[in-house]
C-alpha cells in the first residue's frame, strides 16, 4: 500500500481491512417451530420493507410481507427524488448489496444531477428525480418477481409474544383479517405510522400518510415488550396542479448532460430510459413572510400542539422564516412528481400553518399567484424506538425474533430506511438458519456508520446521513462502492457471480489504464509518466485524452475514468486513512459487556462515566466517539473490560455456577 | 493521531520528577531498534543486557553519557521490545531527551501506558491487573488535572480561541460539503482562508506559550489551601522565601502566589490560595472561585488550619476538595498560646485521614517533617510529574501536529484543491488537539451548521 499506485489494482475480495468486528447475533438462534411456514415477516412496505423482504429472500428465506396498501408498495411519501449528498452513496450501498432501490431509480429517474461534482470526489453524491409512480411500480416489480415472497394486505393487530422466565420472544404477528403469521424472525419497517397524529393548522386527524391510517397496536406491544419509545415530527410541503403555475417566469435547473445510472448493472448505453425534465425555481420574499408571521400562533410546532421534535436538516418554512428573520427570500423548488402526472412537489416549502394560510401564502410566491393546491402541506407527529435498544443487526437486544428498520427507528429519508431495512432482512434471514451475522464497518459504508451511530446514540431529532458523519469519509466514495461491497455481499450470499464477474472486469479496466499510464511521458507531463502528471489537481482525465491517443483508445467507460481519476489523486490520502482503520480496529474490535457496570471504575472522569453508562457503548471504538469520554478513559475501560471478560472466563471453567471468585 | 494506538512506539520518563540525580526514560513498541540507532552511539547488544554509550539529543552541542537496558519482547515489562535509558536527570535535559526520541517517530506515553500494555500483552494477571486498574485511574485523573491546570488562565482562553475557530472553520467548510450550494450558497474560498489564517496565527500563538513553559513546567503542583487567615501566607513565605503580604486580617490574599518550594530535595511548584469562605462576597468571591479552580488542577493540596482557630474542626468547604489529589494536613500556628496540639479527628476524618505535619512558619517549627511527608506523599503519587513531563511533550507534539495539518490544509487551497482535502486536514487538526482539551464532535460541528445556514432543500 506504501507504492504509489497500490490501491489501483488490489483485489478487492483481500484488502478489506473490515474482516472484524462483531459477527455474531445478540440471540441463540431460534429453535424449530412446526407451525412456521414463515422464516422472515416484514411489517410495512415502504422503502425499508422492501429492501427487508428482497434480502432475506436472496438468502433463501421464506418471506411473507404484511401492508396496509398492496398498491403502495415503494411509495415516497415526500420528495420525490432519491439521492443527494451522502444519501445517494447510501442508495449505491444498497445497490452493491444486490438491493432494488439502485436499479428502480435509474429506471424511472427523470433528472439526474451529480451533486458536489467540484468539491471533491468523496462528497459528490448522485441525485435524481423520479417518477413517483413508476418508481413505485418498479420496486412492486422487484417484489413481485420474487418468488420467495408472500404479499398481504392486511395490518397488524398484534405481536405473537411467547414469555418465559427469561423474557419475551416475538414468533409472528396476528393479522386484522384474523389471520396468525409465524415467523423465526418479524421486522417491523412501520415507518411513520406508529401512533401517527397528522396536523394542518388547529386540525389534526389520525395517520402515517394522507389517505391512511396509523398502526397503534404496534406501539402498544413495543411498550408492552419494555422497548422505549420517543415522539418525532416531520413534515410535507403543499402539492401543486401543474396547470395555473406561470412557468415561463421561473427559473429552469436541468440535470447534467451525460449522468450516470445509481445502479453497477445498469448498462451505460441508453441510460437514461426516459426524457429528461427541468425542475424549476422560484424565492419567496418579505411579504410572505410577513404572512407567516402573522399567522404563526397558528402553527401547530408554535402553539405546542407537537410534542415531538423536528429536524434541523429540513425545517418547515414558517421555521425557517422565525430562526431566520434577516432573510429576504427562501428558495422554492418546483418538482415534477413525474411524466404523466400535473402534481408538482414544492420542496422547500414544508409547512403545517392551516389550509387558508397555505394559500395566501403561494399566492405571495412569484410565478406560484394562480396556482392551485391539490394537497396541503401536513406535518407528522410519530412515535420511534430508542435505537439504541438494537444490536447492529438491528435485532433488538432485549426481544430475539424482533428487528426494526427505517423511520421507526429515529431516521429520516428513503436511503437511509432502504439500508437498514437490507441490513435487517438479511441479519434476519441469517440469524433464522443459524449462520454468522452480516455486519459492515464504519470504514466499509455509510451503512455501517448509520447501524453504529444508530445503536451508539440517542437520536436529537430524525437521523440523517450526512457525509461529515463518516469519519473515514475519504474511503467512503460514490464511485467505487462496490469495490468495498460486492465482495461482502457476495461472501454472505447477498449478490450472486455475476456481480463479482461484473466487479472484476471494472477492476481489470482500470488495471489496465493504470498500466498504460505509468509506462507513457508526454511533453505536456514534463518527464513525468501520465499517471503521475494526473496527481496534479488542474489535471485530468480529460486534460491525458487531450495529449494521449493510446489512453483515447482505451475506451475506458465514463464511470470508471471517474474512479481511476478519484484513485490517482486521492492516493496519499486513502492510504492514511487505511492506517487510522487500522489503528483503531483494536478498539473497535474489543466489545464492552452490555450489563458491564461503570459505577466502579475508578479514575473515569464523571461526564464520561454518566455518558457511558446512559448510551452503553457497544465497542472501545464506539466508547471513544462519545463526545467527552477521552482517550485516557477508553485506555482506563480496555483494562476494565479485558479484566471482567477474564473473570467471567474464569468462573467458567472454574466454578460453574458459582460465583465467581473475587 | 491523537488516540493511542497500540502500534505506536512509546516513551515516557520512568523516574520521579524534579531534577534528581539520574532519570530513566523508558521506550517501548515496534520501533525499539531503529530508534536506539537514531540516538545512541552504541549498537543494542543482540540480546537482553546493559549497554554503556552515549546518548545524542541531535542538538549539535554534544553528547551525554547513557547506561542502555535493552530487554527484547516478550520478555520485558510490556511484553513489547523496551529500552530504559539511563540519563543525566536535569529537567531542561530531560526535556531534550524525549523530544529527540519522539522525533525519531516515539510518541509520549499516555499515563498508565507502558501498564496497560504489560497486562494487555499478558505481562500481568488478574491480581495484578486490579491494581494496574487503579493505577492508571489515579493516572488519568492526574492528566484530568493537568488539562484543568491547563485550561485555567491565558493559555487556556487561546486554547479555547484556537478551537472555536476551527470548529467554525470545521462548519463553514462541512456545510458546503454535506448541503447543496443553493442552500449554504457557494463558500467563498477567501472566507475559508481567511479563517484558515486566523487559525495558525492563533495556534502560533498557543504554540509560543507552551513553548515558553509556563505550565507545563514538569513540576508537581502543591497549593496552600485552607480557611482565612490560617497562615497559609506565613507558611507560603517560609517554604519559598518569598514575601507575600501577610495580615492577620481574613482575605489577605486574593491572588494565587506561586513560588518555588524545595522539599527534600524535590522542585515543587507551590501555590497559595486565598482563603476558601463561603460568606465572601463581591470581589472575594471573584478571587475565590479561581481558588477553587486551582485546586482542581493541583497534586497535592495542603490544607492549613490553624491550630489556635477554635472552627477550624468544621470548615463548611471541605467538600468541594477535588477527590483524586493527595492532600496533607498542615497544623499550623503550632506556637500560638492556648494551641491545641493535635487536630481532632473530625477534620482528620473530612479530610480523609491525611498524613498531618505540625509547624509554626514564623519560627519555622516543623517544616522539615512537612518537607519529608511531601516527598512521601508525592512518591505515592503514581508517576505525578511524568503526568507533567509527558504532558508537556504531547501537548508540543499535539500543536506540531495540528500545524502541520493546517499547512498541509491551505497547500489544497492554493492549489484549488478538493474541499473534501481541506476539510480532512481540518478534522485531522481538530483530532490533534484533544490532548489539550479541545476536541469537539461531528455533533458539535452539525449544531453549528445549523445555527449559521437555513437550510432546507
Amino acid at each position: 500500500m506504501a507504492t504509489s499506485n497500490g490501491n489501483l489494482g488490489r483485489t478487492p475480495a483481500g484488502a478489506n481491512p473490515s474482516q472484524r468486528g462483531p459477527r455474531h447475533h445478540p440471540h441463540a438462534p431460534p429453535a424449530a417451530d412446526a407451525r412456521r411456514a414463515i422464516d422472515v415477516l416484514v411489517v410495512g412496505g415502504g422503502h425499508a420493507g422492501v429492501e427487508a423482504a428482497l434480502a432475506a429472500a436472496r438468502l433463501g428465506a421464506r418471506v411473507a410481507l404484511v401492508t396496509l396498501r398492496a398498491d403502495r408498495i415503494g411509495e415516497m411519501s415526500c420528495n420525490p427524488a432519491i439521492g443527494g449528498v451522502a444519501k445517494g452513496q447510501l442508495a449505491r450501498e444498497v445497490d452493491a448489496l444486490g438491493g432494488a432501490m439502485g436499479l428502480a431509480t435509474d429506471q424511472t429517474g427523470i433528472q439526474f444531477r451529480m451533486l458536489n461534482s467540484a468539491k471533491g470526489f468523496a462528497v459528490q453524491g448522485p441525485r435524481a428525480q423520479a417518477d413517483r409512480h413508476r418508481y413505485r411500480e418498479a420496486v412492486t416489480e422487484f417484489v413481485r418477481r420474487e418468488a420467495r415472497i408472500e404479499v398481504r394486505e392486511d395490518a397488524v393487530d398484534e405481536l405473537l409474544v411467547e414469555s418465559s422466565g427469561t423474557g419475551h420472544k416475538v414468533v409472528g404477528a396476528k393479522l386484522a383479517s384474523g389471520a396468525s403469521i409465524h415467523a423465526a424472525a418479524v421486522v417491523i419497517t412501520t415507518g411513520t405510522f406508529l401512533s401517527a397524529i397528522m396536523h394542518t393548522g388547529e386540525s389534526q386527524s389520525q395517520g402515517g400518510r394522507v389517505g391512511e391510517g396509523t398502526t397503534r397496536g404496534i406501539s402498544r406491544d413495543l411498550a408492552r415488550l419494555g422497548l422505549e419509545l420517543g415522539r418525532l415530527k416531520t413534515g410535507t410541503p403543499p402539492r401543486l396542479a401543474r396547470e395555473g403555475i406561470a412557468w415561463d417566469r421561473l427559473e429552469p435547473q436541468c440535470g447534467d448532460p451525460l449522468p450516470l445510472p445509481f445502479s453497477f448493472r445498469t448498462a451505460l448505453e441508453g441510460f437514461p430510459t426516459l426524457p429528461q425534465v427541468p425542475c424549476f425555481l422560484s424565492y419567496t420574499d418579505t411579504r410572505a413572510h410577513e404572512l407567516i408571521r402573522a399567522n404563526i400562533h397558528r402553527a401547530p410546532m408554535y402553539a405546542g400542539r407537537i410534542q415531538g421534535v423536528g429536524p434541523r436538516y429540513c425545517p418547515s418554512v414558517e421555521d425557517k422564516v422565525m430562526r431566520f428573520p434577516e432573510r429576504e427570500r427562501h428558495q422554492v423548488f418546483l418538482e415534477p412528481e413525474g411524466l404523466d402526472t400535473d402534481v408538482i412537489y414544492v420542496n422547500g416549502l414544508s409547512t403545517s400553518l392551516p389550509k387558508e394560510v397555505q394559500e395566501e401564502f403561494l399566492a405571495l410566491v412569484p410565478g406560484l399567484e394562480k396556482a392551485r393546491i391539490l394537497r396541503h402541506g401536513y406535518a407528522v407527529e410519530y412515535d420511534f424506538c430508542q435505537p439504541a435498544q438494537l444490536d447492529p443487526t438491528l435485532h433488538v437486544l432485549a426481544v430475539p425474533g424482533l428487528f426494526l428498520a427505517g423511520q421507526i427507528n429515529g431516521t429520516s429519508g428513503y436511503e437511509e430506511a432502504a439500508a437498514q431495512g437490507l441490513l435487517a432482512g438479511a441479519n434476519a434471514a441469517l440469524w433464522a438458519r443459524g449462520d454468522d451475522a452480516f455486519v459492515l464497518g464504519r470504514d466499509e459504508a455509510y451503512a455501517g456508520v448509520l447501524v453504529d451511530d444508530l445503536t451508539a446514540l440517542a437520536p436529537r431529532e430524525p437521523y440523517r446521513m450526512f457525509t461529515s458523519r463518516a469519519e473515514y469519509r475519504l474511503l467512503l466514495r460514490q464511485d467505487d462502492v462496490d469495490r468495498r461491497l460486492v465482495p461482502r455481499a457476495a461472501e454472505v450470499g447477498l449478490v450472486d457471480a455475476s456481480h463479482v464477474a461484473r466487479l472484476e472486469a471494472r477492476e481489470r479496466r482500470l488495471a489496465e489504464a493504470v498500466a498504460l499510464l505509468s509506462g507513457l511521458r508526454t511533453p505536456e507531463s514534463g518527464g513525468k509518466t501520465l499517471l503521475e502528471w494526473l496527481r496534479r489537481p488542474e489535471i485530468s482525465v480529460e486534460s491525458l485524452k487531450a495529449v494521449c491517443p493510446a489512453f483515447v483508445a482505451l475506451e475506458l467507460p465514463r464511470d470508471l475514468c471517474v474512479t481511476l481519476e478519484a484513485d490517482v489523486k486521492y492516493a496519499g490520502y486513502v492510504e492514511r486513512a487505511r492506517l487510522d482503520v487500522a489503528r483503531a480496529a483494536a478498539e473497535e474490535s474489543t466489545e464492552i459487556p452490555s450489563d458491564f457496570d461503570y459505577a466502579p471504575v475508578r479514575g473515569l472522569g464523571n461526564e464520561a462515566r454518566e455518558k457511558l453508562s446512559r448510551l452503553r457503548p457497544r465497542t472501545l471504538g464506539a466508547a471513544g466517539r462519545i463526545a467527552g469520554v477521552n482517550p485516557p478513559d477508553v485506555a482506563l475501560l480496555s483494562i476494565h473490560v479485558q479484566r471482567a471478560r477474564a473473570k467471567d472466563a474464569d468462573s467458567k471453567i472454574t466454578s460453574p455456577g458459582a460465583a465467581p471468585p473475587s | 493521531m491523537a488516540r493511542p494506538s497500540p502500534l505506536d512506539t512509546i516513551a515516557a520518563f520512568a523516574s520521579p520528577p524534579g531534577g534528581a540525580a539520574r532519570a530513566v526514560l523508558r521506550i517501548s513498541g515496534p520501533r525499539v531498534l531503529e530508534l536506539a540507532r537514531g540516538c545512541l552511539r552504541d549498537p543494542l547488544p543482540a540480546a537482553r543486557g546493559l549497554l554503556t554509550t552515549r546518548f545524542d539529543p541531535a542538538t549539535g552541542r554534544g553528547t551525554w553519557p547513557a547506561l542502555g537496558l535493552w530487554m527484547p519482547g516478550p520478555r520485558s515489562y510490556t511484553g513489547e521490545d523496551v529500552l530504559e535509558l539511563h540519563l543525566p536527570g536535569a529537567e531542561a535535559l530531560c526535556a531534550l531527551a524525549l523530544e529527540r526520541v519522539v522525533q525519531l517517530g516515539a510518541r509520549p506515553a499516555e499515563p498508565g501506558e507502558f501498564t496497560r500494555r504489560a497486562f494487555l500483552n499478558g505481562r500481568m494477571d488478574l491480581t495484578q491487573a486490579e491494581g494496574v486498574a487503579d493505577l492508571v485511574g489515579a493516572k488519568n485523573e492526574g492528566q484530568r488535572r493537568a488539562a484543568l491546570r491547563l485550561l485555567e488562565g491565558d493559555l487556556g482562553r487561546r486554547v479555547a480561541d484556537l478551537v472555536e475557530e476551527l470548529l467554525g472553520l470545521s462548519a463553514l467548510a462541512e456545510a458546503s460539503l454535506d448541503f447543496d450550494e443553493y442552500d449554504t450558497g457557494a463558500v467563498p474560498r477567501d472566507e475559508l482562508r481567511a479563517g484558515l489564517l486566523r487559525a495558525r496565527a492563533q495556534l502560533e500563538a498557543v504554540r509560543a506559550q507552551v513553548a515558553a513553559g509556563a505550565p507545563a513546567s514538569g513540576r508537581v503542583c502543591a497549593v496552600l489551601a485552607g480557611a482565612p487567615n490560617g497562615g497559609k501566607s506565613s507558611l507560603f513565605n517560609a517554604l519559598t522565601g518569598a514575601a507575600a503580604l501577610v495580615s492577620p486580617r481574613a482575605g489577605t490574599t486574593r491572588d494565587r502566589l506561586e513560588g518555588t518550594w524545595r522539599a527534600d530535595g524535590l522542585a515543587i511548584e507551590l501555590w497559595d490560595l486565598p482563603g476558601l469562605d463561603d460568606a465572601a462576597e463581591g470581589l472575594d468571591a471573584l478571587a475565590q472561585d479561581r481558588a477553587r479552580a486551582s485546586l482542581a488542577g493541583a497534586d497535592l493540596i495542603l490544607w492549613v488550619a490553624s491550630a489556635a482557630d477554635p472552627r477550624a474542626a468544621r470548615p463548611p468547604y471541605l467538600r468541594e476538595l477535588p477527590p483524586g489529589a493527595a492532600r496533607i494536613l498542615v497544623w499550623s500556628q503550632i506556637d500560638v498560646p492556648g494551641a491545641r496540639p493535635e487536630p481532632p479527628a473530625e477534620l482528620l476524618g473530612a479530610l480523609g485521614h491525611p498524613p498531618v505535619a505540625r509547624v509554626s512558619a514564623l519560627r519555622g517549627l516543623g517544616l522539615d517533617e512537612l518537607s519529608r511527608a511531601t516527598r512521601a506523599r508525592v512518591g505515592a503519587l503514581p508517576e505525578v510529574g511524568g503526568v507533567s513531563r509527558e504532558t508537556a511533550g504531547r501537548h508540543r507534539m499535539a500543536l506540531d501536529d495540528a500545524g502541520g495539518e493546517l499547512e498541509a490544509a491551505e497547500r489544497v487551497l492554493d492549489a484549488e484543491g478538493p474541499l473534501d482535502l481541506f476539510a480532512s486536514h481540518l478534522v485531522a487538526a481538530g483530532r490533534a488537539l484533544e490532548a489539550l482539551g479541545g476536541s469537539h464532535t461531528a455533533e458539535d460541528v452539525l449544531d453549528r451548521i445549523f445555527a449559521r445556514f437555513c437550510l432546507g432543500k
